[in-house]
């Protein structure tokens, strides 16, 4: 099960004025392997709220170096923060790599991939080709890398570098926005109309065994209809979708609490396998989370308010429940909630699990 | 580049999400109840499975039996995983349910769920010795098909994916069944088949439920559903009478 870890910062560089590459390193020797394309999930508390971050890593599989890139977003807490505040030496918190943007290598196999990215996006696609280039010596990349100007090319230099490392082998298309190319084709957004041309004089795309695309919603749709549209299938195409606007993760969403006091603690009362406990808790922490904390060995399996293990009755004062997929009705009316959705409204809560 | 995009525009045009970050949270609740019945399905349904792999006749159908259990085990793994990923404590997942737990042989079909668990409702039915499962596992088996179908098509990337590496696998599940009722009809095993048919073929159609009308809409927006319950069932009804056929099985109901 993902948990999360303490990596310590070893490097903070800059690659654009608004962008920054971590050098991480877990922090008690355990090992954070991962596959090329994965993305690491952060969480940091700002002001009594903890906001969780996924950034993708950009180094390739067999560099020995655990790297992320995170891109500067307007009024982004955690973003900012990291291309601002980020030492070497602090400890950030993560959780193992995840993600499934990524395909088996094989290194006898001689394959030609096509790269997309936008922007930021270019972060997992840069750890697939360094990847892809290093374990399969007779594969080729194709990269259609779009940003808004030159100064907004995240890794750039790199990327020159690498097309010397793997001559003939990495293909780079850069395609901007707004500075003039000497050449149309490369200007503009990336969108059907852009994949349609660059497939017509430039990219061989039936030779194509797999595509990656990464890059904001627009972009992921036009470039994923071309790519049908020439012939490519669903299981060819590999998707990561750096959304706008990531949904924050808090811990809790600040609610009214009309039916509680002002008090920020509640006495709970918990009886589970028919022993009862009572201890103080915060109200912003689930019912639980609470009973967890003071040692109770509390049933719970999702913690998303689906499965109901952690069902239980509440025998007095009142919780709020911000989520239920599993209780009936007639459950809720009886007064069952899901302790992991619940957060006590009133000064005293006595819940049973073993009702 | 314009970044900007309504998420529920995105999935309309034919748009992935590829990881929890970018997933909204009603969306996510949705997904994670569409992944918990599986996962649970998967679970009950090896569990089941388990206990009569010693029924089976000879070696070859021991092995098959074993083998179906190991994979729809790790089936379940596979979206597991998935859902560990949102955050549910897979470590706990499996232990918690007694998933081997049935209700009374002659329950009604469509009976709700027992335990608190999410597994679909066929699963709460106790099998009866081998020539019961083979028949559970036939019908099971193209009903899990049709439906895997149109889950391996949502819009939640990592999972469609996921749903497309175990179709095949689940297909052969179903193969097996059939390969092993063509044995036991060739034993002079025929009322005892049609016993089970009778017995399986209601529970297995009450698999196929729809939600109500507007969260239905939504989850077809969403992309999380596609073809309603009627259009599935009759697909499972096709495929169903044309094994039978094949098998020379004509069900007394």
């Amino acid at each position: 099960m993902p948990r999360f870890h303490e990596l310590t910062v070893r490097d903070v560089k800059k690659t654009i004025r608004d962008a920054v590459v971590v050098t991480l390193e877990p922090a008690n020797g355990e090992s954070f392997d991962f596959i090329q394309g994965q993305y690491l999930t952060f969480r940091r508390d700002f002001d009594g709220t903890e906001v969780r971050r996924s950034y993708s890593i950009c180094a390739g599989r067999g560099e020995g170096v655990l790297q992320v890139g995170i891109k500067k977003v307007d009024g982004g807490a955690f973003s900012t923060w990291a291309n601002e505040d980020l030492q070497p030496g602090m400890v950030l918190e993560a959780m193992e790599p995840m993600g499934s943007f990524h395909t088996p290598l094989d290194a006898t196999a001689q394959r030609s991939y096509l790269g997309f990215a936008g922007g930021s996006g270019i972060t997992p696609v840069l750890s697939i080709l360094k990847t892809v280039l290093a374990t399969e010596p007779r594969s080729d990349f194709t990269l259609v890398y779009a940003n808004r100007g030159v100064n907004s090319i995240m890794f750039r230099e790199e990327l020159e570098d690498l097309k010397n490392l793997y001559m003939g082998r990495l293909n780079i298309i850069h395609v901007l926005e707004s500075d003039a190319m000497d050449i149309d084709l490369f200007q503009g957004r990336v969108d059907a109309e852009k994949c349609a041309a660059l497939f017509e004089h430039w990219i061989d795309v039936e030779t194509v065994d797999t595509a990656f695309i990464c890059g904001p919603e627009p972009m992921m749709l036009g470039i994923a209809k071309a790519l049908k549209d020439h012939g490519l299938s669903e299981e060819q195409i590999k998707f990561e979708l750096f959304a706008s606007a990531q949904p924050g993760r808090l811990a809790r969403k600040a609610t009214s609490a009309e039916a509680g006091t002002q008090a920020a603690r509640t006495q709970a009362t918990v009886t589970l396998d028919g022993t009862t406990r009572s201890f103080e808790m915060d109200k912003d922490l689930s019912v639980l989370d609470a009973a967890l904390e003071n040692a109770m060995d509390a049933p719970y399996a999702c913690k998303a308010g689906v499965c109901s293990t952690c069902k239980c009755r509440v025998i007095e004062g009142e919780v709020e429940m911000i989520a239920n997929h599993a209780l009936e009705d007639y459950e809720v009316e009886r007064g069952y909630v899901l302790s992991c959705q619940s957060y006590p409204l009133t000064d005293r809560v006595v819940v049973d699990y073993d009702q | 580049m314009t970044d900007e995009m309504n998420i529920a525009d995105y999935l309309a045009q034919g748009g992935r999400l590829t990881n929890p970050a970018n997933v909204p949270p009603r969306y996510r609740a949705e997904l994670m109840k569409l992944m918990s019945i599986f996962v649970d399905s998967e679970l009950a349904g090896a569990a089941g499975f388990a206990d009569v792999i010693n029924d089976g006749p000879g070696i070859k159908e021991r092995i098959a039996a074993a083998r179906i259990v190991l994979e729809k085990t790790d089936h379940a793994d596979k979206v597991l995983r998935l859902m560990g990923e949102f955050g549910a404590n897979t470590d706990r997942y499996v232990g918690h349910h007694p998933w081997t737990d049935r209700l009374p042989r002659d329950t009604a079909p469509g009976s709700a769920r027992s335990a608190h668990d999410m597994r679909l409702s066929v699963f709460n039915y106790p099998l009866e010795g081998w020539v019961d499962a083979v028949v559970m596992n036939l019908l099971m088996g193209h009903a899990v098909s049709v439906q895997l179908e149109d889950m391996a098509r949502v819009t939640y990337q990592p999972l469609a994916e996921a749903l497309r590496e175990v179709l095949p696998v689940e297909r052969r599940h179903t193969e097996l069944a059939e390969e092993g009722l063509e044995r036991l009809t060739a034993e002079g095993q025929g009322a005892a088949i049609a016993d089970s048919l009778s017995y399986w073929r209601p529970r297995v159609a009450a698999v196929f439920g729809d939600p109500s009308e507007e969260r239905m809409a939504q989850l077809q927006a969403w992309g999380l559903r596609h073809a309603s319950a009627p259009e599935m069932r009759a697909e499972w009804e096709k495929r169903l009478d044309a094994a039978l056929t094949r098998l020379g099985l004509t069900e007394t109901a």
